[in-house]
């Protein structure tokens, strides 16, 4: 009978329901969780946080019980009459306002103390890092080293970071969930957080995020984190402070051979010529740099003298810890002849990127051309795992749709779209001069990938 | 006071103001017509807000949703925001306001009735200011919190932010004078014998948010100004190009933001410190110490508000004296809880609608305290400020709390100004509907937030653990909504054929069950004397029970007319939204001023002698008649 069918009652299946699957989500994996104490820092909120939770749902239960009992015991019966006109009770209200202030106290001395012990000073030995917040990147530099990147943090496990936030616009917020609490980065501030990866932590990938909202694409601005063993981290430091290995087999050699010694109008055919001798020597030295899109982190060693550059690799992230992978989607519209990648020629690359637009915003250390200091820094950009703030994962196929049209690819994008014939989502400008066909934009994709 | 037996004299030049018809509501000063007017626009924008947060749910029920842009994704967070509070919640606390405050202290109006609809006017205005620009895809887009320096031309060059600093202004002004007339009707126009420890709690909790009011306003009215002054004029407040310091804005932000948040929820406290008496059929227990609680909340409210901002990196001091401050404000906020299952215990519960939502808004608005506790602490607030943790905390406080106040006393005094019931079955439906769907839907963002998903992000990726958690909010999201369906239904339906309600329904023991409903227009043919706190119940003079009086019984009651009692009531007067409507072409102006300062300056300049004009005029028009 429809009649007899009550709220209360679809209410109470209904609960019933959510709580099911709420258990059935007990199950799943959680790789951005809060509780994980990875670090001293963590551990210590961990603590914090335990004490809430316990005392929170006690305080809760007792509520809530005092309350379901209340309003079952005392409804109305039909002989009830008028109930006893109780104004107040001065011992009882003294006792519950007492009690929550005890409770409070509780809660208090271990959060004073978790604020000084977290916010004291970092030790004096500890790495620093800097990190400055771009609309929507993040650069990271460690000075210690000499090293500047973007969007992807290695950190050795047992020795303190400490970070020193800063921002190039509006507010941005760092936060990794798996190693700490998150801190703001303020125009015109210096902001400091320091935590230590676990000593006995394996070498683990995770998801770091902006938690400050900074405008159109807030929700792209994400970051990985590596914390790795301090051999692979040296591997990895000593190798980024050099230049990019593309083309040539030593850093020196590729300074000297890149460098075009720009003198006004008069550069580019120089760095035609110098590239045009290049090109022999790079094509015969290593075949398979030509089809980057398959180039792995080993098919790069052949071309450099360098030391193995330590990488975190592909294949633990993919067995791992597959969400740091990002499965953003292509937005639907963007067209990329794929078949073009395959032919996509690093030294072709190197030249266009050379000539273009790029170079007033991005640096390629090794590169004298590209000198750019807006947008991230692209010297190792074939050893990263993703683009675009991490919102794509970096290989042929995404770079090549990124290059394309990239305010189109990430809202609110300054990266402007390349591709000839694309509109510019902006300022619905269709590009033609100097804009890049899908041949040219594969070429600089071979050779953005070499730059291991 | 004037009574029938002291009538004076009929005059020629005092006119009956009419009472149907447009012109009637647009030049009423009468406080119950105005808070009518309040009632529905904020219904209205509580729709609209919820429609907003319907999209913002589409597009995150699923990864990587594509039902909005990340621009009108930002937009439609930012409208959410700025809606529910300034919009929905803020203008049905003023509607209780003023539907409530006369009657409950045995005045026939407000102190000031003419500013009181000019401040219905300006909000209305101001309300429409800045929600018109949604249609048109430029709605302010830089968060209800305008975070500078994102909010600054710099990094948001285009209009949408213009309308977001201007609209706050206005809505302001609104405030401000309802404040200031609220404050003054509260002092100077009780009823002989109401002694202010006599005063009906939700009067009580009024004249604490008014004070609030009064003293928040101007400060976010600075910082609004300063703003304004960088978008419009060049100055640099908040450049950070030219070193300004962007805490500026989050100090005087938060310094108005957080005793908002008190603002919203108080007058909610106040509507169910009255249903839970009534329907236990016992007095408030403990009233003064729920008095001293209210103060002390509006209290300490002004001294918690870097609470909001313990991961700026204020400093390990700072850090911990607001820590402190805010788990203090947790002491009198408990006790409130306390005393309201206290009330209930060893009364005769009637489980009406009005009452389950009360009883409701201890049950839920505690689950908000506890989490706010839990954010209290700042170590653990860096794990949990700017994620859904705290969307879930605050939706537990201003849903499960404000929203469910404000129905409690939308059912408990709609028959008093409609003179209809409510249907109690639809009702009930509104209640078990809404109250499932808002449990499902702000519940699961508990979890998505711990488990790392930040707050205001218009895409997630798949395989981050936060599909389901999501998914329920999204379908819990479907529920509410089909629940306010009910309440919007049950609204209409009674207001036009609801089963006529007396002058005291449910047997309540305050003065505005004295009089009929709907109230005649000047409230009280005679001002009564107040002899306690419960005059219906008489509690002092020991346990007679008044019943509920029927409709049955009254309707046979001629209701006199003010003239022939001879009671003078302010004439109506259209002034008051002329006066509001050149303040909001004032401010439009500047809208112009980038396009054309000729025109710019022109609209600004013909605004103000608009209003500057319309106020002489409305100040040269006496109040009421000579008699």
């Amino acid at each position: 009978m429809v009649g007899t069918f009550r709220p209360r009652r679809l209410v109470a299946v209904a609960l019933l329901g959510a709580l099911a699957l709420g258990l059935a989500a007990c199950g799943e994996t959680y790789p951005n969780s809060t509780f994980n104490p990875n670090t001293e820092y963590n551990a210590a909120i961990d603590a914090l946080w335990d004490r809430l939770l316990f005392l929170g749902t006690a305080v809760f239960v007792v509520v809530e019980v005092a309350l379901v009992y209340t309003i079952f015991r005392y409804r109305r019966r039909p002989d009830g009459g008028i109930p006893k006109q109780v104004h107040g009770n001065t011992a009882l209200e003294i006792a519950w306002t007492a009690i929550p202030a005890v409770i409070l106290i509780f809660v208090a001395i271990p959060t004073v103390r978790t604020i000084f012990k977290t916010q004291a000073k970092a030790a004096p030995d500890a790495l620093q890092v800097e990190v400055i917040g771009h609309q929507w990147w993040w650069e990271f530099k460690y000075p210690q080293y000499g090293i500047t990147t973007a969007n992807e943090l290695y950190l050795p496990n047992g020795r303190t970071v400490n970070f020193q936030l800063k921002t190039f616009d509006v507010l941005h917020s760092f936060w990794i969930p798996q190693l700490g609490g998150k801190r703001d980065l303020i125009s015109n501030r210096t902001n400091f957080l320091w935590f230590t990866p676990n000593k006995d932590l394996p070498s683990s990938a995770w998801n770091g995020f902006c938690a400050e909202f900074c405008g159109p694409s807030h929700a792209n601005m994400k970051f990985r984190v590596y914390t790795v063993s301090p051999d692979e981290f040296d591997q990895w430091q000593k190798h980024q402070a050099r230049p990019a290995v593309f083309p040539l087999a030593s850093p020196d050699s590729t300074a000297s051979a890149v460098a075009p010694a720009p003198t006004g109008a008069g550069s580019a055919p120089v760095l035609q010529v110098a590239a045009a001798q290049r090109d022999t020597a790079l094509l015969t030295a290593t075949p398979a740099t030509a089809t980057p899109a398959t180039a792995t982190p080993a098919s790069a060693t052949p071309v450099s003298a360098t030391p193995v550059a330590y990488t975190f690799p592909m294949e633990r992230i993919e067995r791992e810890f597959p969400h740091v992978i990002p499965k953003t989607p292509i937005p639907v519209g963007l067209k990329f002849d794929e078949s073009t990648l395959p032919n996509g020629d690093p030294t072709r690359g190197m030249q266009i990127y050379s000539r273009s637009s790029c170079i007033g915003c991005h640096v390629v250390s090794g590169n004298r051309m590209s000198m750019g200091n807006i947008g991230p820094s692209l010297t190792h950009i074939g050893a990263r795992h993703t683009i675009a703030g991490g919102l794509y994962p970096n290989d042929a196929k995404h770079l090549a749709y990124w290059l394309k049209n990239a305010p189109h690819m990430k809202p609110g994008s300054i990266m402007p779209t390349l591709g000839k014939g694309e509109t510019d989502p902006k300022t619905k400008m269709v590009m033609n001069v100097g804009a890049l066909t899908d041949a040219e934009i594969s070429d600089i994709v071979a050779y953005l990938l070499a730059l291991k | 006071m004037a009574t029938l037996a002291a009538a004076p004299p009929y005059t020629e030049s005092h006119t009956e103001p009419s009472n149907s018809g447009i012109w009637s509501w647009l030049t009423t000063v009468d406080h119950k017509r105005i808070g009518v007017l309040y009632l529905i626009s904020a219904l209205f924008f509580f729709v609209f807000g919820g429609l907003e947060a319907g999209l913002l749910r589409a597009q995150l029920a699923t990864p990587n949703g594509t039902i909005l842009s990340a621009d009108l994704y930002n937009q439609m967070f930012t409208m959410h925001g700025t809606t529910m509070i300034f919009l929905a919640v803020m203008p049905l606390s003023a509607a209780f306001f003023n539907l409530l405050i006369p009657l409950q202290i045995g005045a026939r109006d407000v102190a000031f009735p003419r500013l009181n609809a000019f401040s219905y006017w300006v909000f209305l205005l101001g309300a429409l200011f800045i929600t018109f620009p949604i249609f048109f895809q430029i709605a302010p887009d830089g968060g209800w919190f305008g975070y500078a320096p994102l909010s600054t031309k710099a990094y948001s060059p285009a209009i949408n932010m213009d309308f977001w600093v201007l609209g706050l202004q206005i809505l302001g002004i609104s405030s401000l004078a309802a404040g200031f007339n609220f404050i003054t009707t509260i002092i100077n126009m009780r009823a002989p014998g109401m002694t202010l420890m006599r005063m009906p709690i939700f009067t009580w909790a009024s004249f604490v948010v008014q004070f609030l009011v009064v003293l928040a306003f101007p400060v976010i009215t600075i910082a609004l100004v300063f703003l304004q002054f960088d978008r419009f004029f060049g100055t640099n407040f908040y450049t950070i190009a030219k070193g300004a310091d962007p805490l500026l804005w989050q100090h005087l932000f938060w310094v108005f933001g957080h005793p908002e948040v008190y603002i919203l929820i108080l007058p909610a406290f106040g509507l169910v410190s009255e249903v839970l008496p009534t329907f236990s059929r016992k007095p408030l227990f403990g009233y003064p110490v729920m008095v001293y609680s209210t103060i002390l909340i509006g209290f300490l409210g002004f001294g918690v508000w870097a609470h909001h901002m313990f991961s700026v990196g204020m400093g390990a001091i700072a850090d911990a004296v607001f820590a402190l401050t805010t788990m203090l404000i947790a002491v009198p906020t408990g006790v409130k809880i306390f005393n309201w299952i206290a009330t209930l215990w060893g009364g005769q519960i009637r489980f009406t609608v009005a009452m389950k939502f009360a009883i409701a808004l201890v049950g839920m608005f505690t689950v908000g305290g506890i989490s706010g506790v839990m954010h209290s602490s700042p170590p653990a607030d860096l794990q949990q400020t700017d994620t859904y943790f705290v969307v879930a905390h605050f939706h537990y406080v201003l849903v499960g709390g404000s929203m469910f106040g404000l129905f409690a006393g939308l059912y408990y005094y709609f028959p008093k100004f409609t003179g209809r019931m409510m249907s109690e079955k639809l009702g009930n439906w509104h209640f078990w509907v809404f109250l499932l769907g808002m449990n499902l839907t702000f519940f699961p963002m508990h979890f998505s937030g711990l488990l790392g998903m930040p707050r205001r992000i218009y895409q997630y990726d798949s395989g981050q653990g936060l599909e389901l958690f999501n998914m329920l909010s999204s379908v819990g999201y479907v529920i509410q909504a089909i629940g306010v369906l009910f309440g919007v239904i049950n609204m209409w339906m009674s207001w036009r054929s609801g089963a006529r309600a007396s002058s005291n329904p449910w047997g309540a023991p305050t003065l505005e069950w004295t009089i009929p409903s709907p109230p005649p227009e000047y409230n009280f043919a005679e001002i009564p004397t107040v002899k306690s706190r419960y005059p219906l119940w008489n509690v002092k003079g020991g346990d007679t029970l008044v019943h509920e009086t029927t409709w049955e019984e009254e309707k046979n009651t001629r209701i006199p007319t003010s003239r022939e009692l001879g009671i003078v009531m302010p004439n109506p007067s259209i002034w008051p939204l002329i006066t509001a409507a050149g303040i909001i072409c004032m401010f439009a102006g500047l809208l112009f001023l980038e396009s054309s300062t000729m025109l710019g300056v022109g609209i600004t300049l013909t605004g103000a002698l608009w209003w500057i004009g319309a106020l002489y005029k409305w100040l040269l028009t006496p109040l009421e008649d000579h008699h």
